[in-house]
């Protein structure tokens, strides 16, 4: 095995990569605040580090190690921060695509982190809620009658015929006749979108309206209820939205702090 | 100073590994009506008033394979995606339905069942099998080494040589056990009767020598019922062992479970033999618990369609859609497909060999429905020409994967533009829900589409006529005959059939509507028929209506785009055997042709502005398969 091998194998631990997202989260605080030392050539091994060996440990085994155990942990441990950071002052993180991309992840995930691990605060939840209710609101349900025809007919006709009675008029089709409180979703779904919108859009009548296209064809309807889907209270859908928020507020916050560290770059894109 | 940033570093380093576990914490539970089989949730209508749409076949990042193709969402994403909410696919494409699906059932390999992302994950002083550390190695380099560690794997899978630390069920117990639990957890808290409907399944990955046997699983019941039945693996076991284990589950928790063939063209004629799985002559036991166990197959899917080859049907012109590199030999082209295998590999021969094997035990093992599904290994149930994911992450959109080779490894012989947009369920329920999908499995009132949402639906008896046609015709048919996927016993007259066909509502028209019929003649020698029933106006040839020429086609490649200025939005009509022979034993399915429209291709290519070589198909009728109506003997009413 080369050096470059043996880095490179190192590399692909998933320790090395959370190491190296510690240290890039250092770098990171670094070079918010104070300048950090590359040279550094002093290791400490705190408790919180050892605390961090023990839990890693304990993952795995279902078991804390023993003080034998540990201390062959933190050789292991020290052999590796000497080599990780020789590693660094070689320059082996670059142009590795794997430390590449789990470092480009790490800082989205860093970004991201602050919205994942903290609960909204009421009002923020709230907005937030009123913003998006359409995504909770039940369906909008209509129910109506309905009938089919194959080719567009003479209105003027049908709208008599209609008003002597219905059943019997049109085209036969294996559509229902009378529709009870169905969601609009599902109306589109048997007639098409635009069909179903025409009909939320309609007042609720005893007569009959029409002709109508439809995806299938032409239909006269006669449209007795248009139930607006309620949003229902935020308690009753709480669980779903602190997860859709959760998930909405850590995207945001990923673009929020790449666009920030983007607007220093200049990029130039050879043509 | 320095203390200052460890502190800050460490901070952040807590909050970053805290997040991981927080967003499990809290883990919300579903209601007792998500959790259930949906009975007594919802009103449902008098009888199936519409058709349902379905995957049943969907893949996701527990799926050993689709997560070494590269797929990095999960279950909760499909499940978002299917009820037709936004996703991002695994290579950053945002990704939605046109329209959302009704129902989904999420398949993923019960063998290893999230071992390729626990293997990525391990640590690899941990992976002490030579060939485990290798796929290692391969899945964290990513990319194209993650595809070929894949391929390795399936075709070890395939031939029998699978590393003893995947191959263990006892080994792999705890590991499925605990995705097995959440996933149940998850399918339940997506599961709203009415409103869509999310089923536990698993595939079932039987796969001698390469020939495909798979099978997917479809549970009735939500987490509470399911309790502690694990997925059942594929390997080292047989499809009678497959059903003892539903069996089992029907006894031991009252619920209700089912399995779905694979698409049979990659089985090298396994799928429906003469014989039995020992090779011996297959027996009434081994039919009854088939016919009992697997009501329906997937008759078309992302790797091609399986209704039937020209080879068997020299006769259909319809016949050869979608078997493009597919027919040339089983799942990872191990061994070459041969004319004589076809049979057991295409559908309708299927059908026509449950009828002689009927006449001969008895019992018709091959009695199904039909279904179409997509297999696809993206977490994204699509089978939308103009919306294709893909069959798996390696095939995402993109300039390159029409023409790209797809064989798994190293061998030859399939393209990316084989893969078919194909295909969905649809099932005739009373409600959206568990229950009322499933059931209407159990019936086989349920059809298969390549990606089309038309709408079909036929009922047969003995004396329908054009009066019987008329406004009221849906309740007839229930009345007075049966419905698709039903047995009509033979009285002395011909059947007749009422049968309609509505266009898609958001797709396009419809060329004809033809009734496929197959039968054992009198020498005891399977037959087959095609008669166009109904067909769009055009201009005919001559006196005859047989054969109805050609409908046109509005496509224009450059755009991907056609007119509906041909074809029609309904076809109906009542159909009449005209060949009827008493005490023949017969089945009759619809097939429905849509007017030519753009294969996902010319979408790519206009897309990402590719050539297309003259030798890949561009323009596809798509299609319906309805489940049979079989006609029994009256002698042997079941």
């Amino acid at each position: 095995m080369t050096l470059t091998e043996r880095a490179r194998t190192i590399l692909r631990e998933p320790l090395v990569h959370f190491l190296l997202g510690g240290a890039l989260i250092f770098a990171f605080f670094a070079w918010q605040g104070e300048e950090a030392d590359p040279a550094s050539r002093v290791i400490d091994v705190d408790e919180q580090v050892q605390a961090q060996i023990a839990l890693t440990y304990e993952r795995t085994m279902q078991r804390p190690p023993t003080d034998a155990e540990l201390d062959a942990l933190i050789d292991r441990w020290v052999r590796e921060e000497v080599l990780y950071r020789e590693a660094l002052r070689l320059g082996l993180d670059a142009g590795d695509p794997v430390v590449r991309r789990r470092l480009a992840k790490k800082m989205d995930f860093l970004a991201a982190s602050s919205a994942q691990a903290t609960e909204p605060d009421e009002d923020e939840l709230a907005d937030w809620y009123r913003a998006n209710a359409g995504r909770y609101a039940e369906d909008t349900r209509l129910s109506f009658d309905q009938v089919y025809f194959a080719e567009q007919p003479e209105a003027a006709a049908v709208l008599t015929q209609l008003r002597q009675g219905w059943q019997g008029v049109g085209d036969p089709a294996s559509l229902p006749g009378s529709i009870e409180g169905r969601g609009l979703p599902a109306v589109a779904a048997q007639f098409g979108q635009d069909f179903a919108n025409r009909l939320a859009g309609m007042e609720p009548s005893a007569a009959w309206e029409g002709p109508v296209r439809s995806g299938v064809g032409w239909h006269f309807v006669r449209l007795r209820a248009v139930e607006v889907g309620e949003v229902p209270p935020l308690d009753a859908v709480r669980q779903r939205v602190i997860e859709d928020w959760r998930l909405e507020t850590s995207k945001t916050r990923e673009e929020e702090a790449y666009r920030l560290l983007r607007d220093a770059y200049q990029v130039r894109i050879e043509r | 100073m320095q203390k200052k940033w460890i502190a800050a570093g460490v901070a952040a380093v807590a909050i970053a590994a805290g997040a991981a576990w927080f967003s499990g914490a809290f883990k919300e539970r579903a209601s007792a009506a998500q959790a259930g089989n949906g009975e007594d949730t919802i009103a449902l209508s008098e009888y199936p008033d519409r058709p349902y749409w379905g995957d049943t076949h969907l893949h996701t990042d527990n799926s050993v394979d689709a997560f070494g193709f590269g797929v990095r969402i999960g279950p909760e994403a499909a499940l978002r995606f299917a009820r037709g909410e936004k996703v991002t696919a695994t290579m950053g494409m945002e990704a939605q339905l046109d329209r959302p699906l009704d129902f989904l059932v999420i398949s993923d390999h019960s063998d290893a069942l999230g071992a390729t992302k626990r293997l990525m994950n391990a640590p690899s002083a941990l992976v002490r099998d030579p060939t485990l550390k290798r796929w290692q190695a391969m899945l964290r380099e990513g990319g194209r080494q993650s595809v070929i560690a894949t391929g390795e794997l399936i075709d070890a899978a395939a031939t029998g040589n699978i590393p003893e630390a995947l191959r263990d069920p006892e080994r792999q117990e705890k590991a499925t056990r605990d995705i097995w639990q959440e996933h149940l957890r998850i399918i339940d808290l997506f599961n709203e009767p009415g409103r869509f409907t999310a089923f536990a399944g698993f595939e079932w990955t039987l796969m001698p020598d390469g020939n495909n046997l798979h099978r997917v699983v479809m549970f009735r019941d939500g987490a509470p019922t399911i309790g502690d039945t694990l997925p059942f693996p594929g390997l080292d076991t047989d499809v009678t062992d497959l059903w003892d284990y539903l069996a089992a589950y029907e006894q031991g928790s009252g619920g209700q479970a089912l399995a779905i063939p694979h698409n049979s063209n990659l089985s090298n004629g396994m799928m429906f033999e003469m014989t039995g799985p020992d090779g011996a002559p297959l027996t009434a036991e081994y039919a009854a618990k088939r016919a009992r166990w697997e009501p329906v197959v997937e008759v078309t899917q992302i790797k091609g369609d399986s209704e039937s080859h020209p080879f068997l049907s020299p006769n259909d012109e319809f016949a050869g859609y979608g078997i493009w590199g597919w027919e040339l030999g089983n799942l990872p082209l191990t061994a070459k497909a041969t004319p004589d295998m076809y049979g057991g590999s295409y559908v309708r021969e299927a059908l026509k060999r449950g009828l002689s094997l009927e006449q001969r035990l008895g019992v018709n093992p091959y009695r199904f429905g039909l279904i179409g599904s997509t297999d696809s290994h993206t977490s994204l149930a699509t089978a939308d020409e103009d919306n294709f994911f893909g069959k798996h992450t390696g095939n995402e959109p993109g300039p390159d994967r029409a023409m790209a080779g797809q064989n798994l490894g190293t061998r030859e012989g399939r393209f990316g533009w084989h893969y078919l947009a194909s295909g969905y369920a649809a099932a005739w329920a009373r409600g959206n829900t568990r229950a009322e999908i499933f059931d209407a499995f159990k019936r086989r009132e349920v059809y298969a589409t390549t990606g089309s949402r038309m709408s079909v639906r036929i009922f047969g008896g003995p004396g329908f006529t054009e009066d019987s046609f008329g406004s009221d015709w849906v309740a007839t048919g229930y009345r007075e005959g049966v419905p698709m996927g039903g047995v009509l016993t033979d009285n002395g007259t011909a059947p007749a059939f009422m049968i309609e066909a509505l266009k898609d509502p958001e797709g396009a028209n419809l060329d004809r509507v033809q009734v496929v019929k197959g039968w054992v003649d009198a020498n005891g020698n399977p037959q087959e028929k095609i008669f166009d029933a109904a067909w769009s106006e055009r201009p005919m040839d001559g006196a005859s209506d047989s054969p109805v020429p050609a409908v046109g086609n509005t496509v224009d490649e450059a755009t991907a785009s056609y007119t509906n200025t041909i074809g029609a939005a309904q076809l109906r009509t009542v159909w009449s055997d005209p060949e009827y022979r008493e005490g023949q034993r017969a089945f009759y399915y619809v097939r429905v042709i849509e007017i030519p429209t753009p294969r996902w291709v010319l979408f790519d290519a206009l897309r990402f502005g590719v050539e297309l070589p003259d030798e890949v198909v561009k323009v596809v009728q798509e299609r319906a398969y309805t489940s049979p109506i079989w006609l029994m003997p009256a002698a042997e009413e079941t």
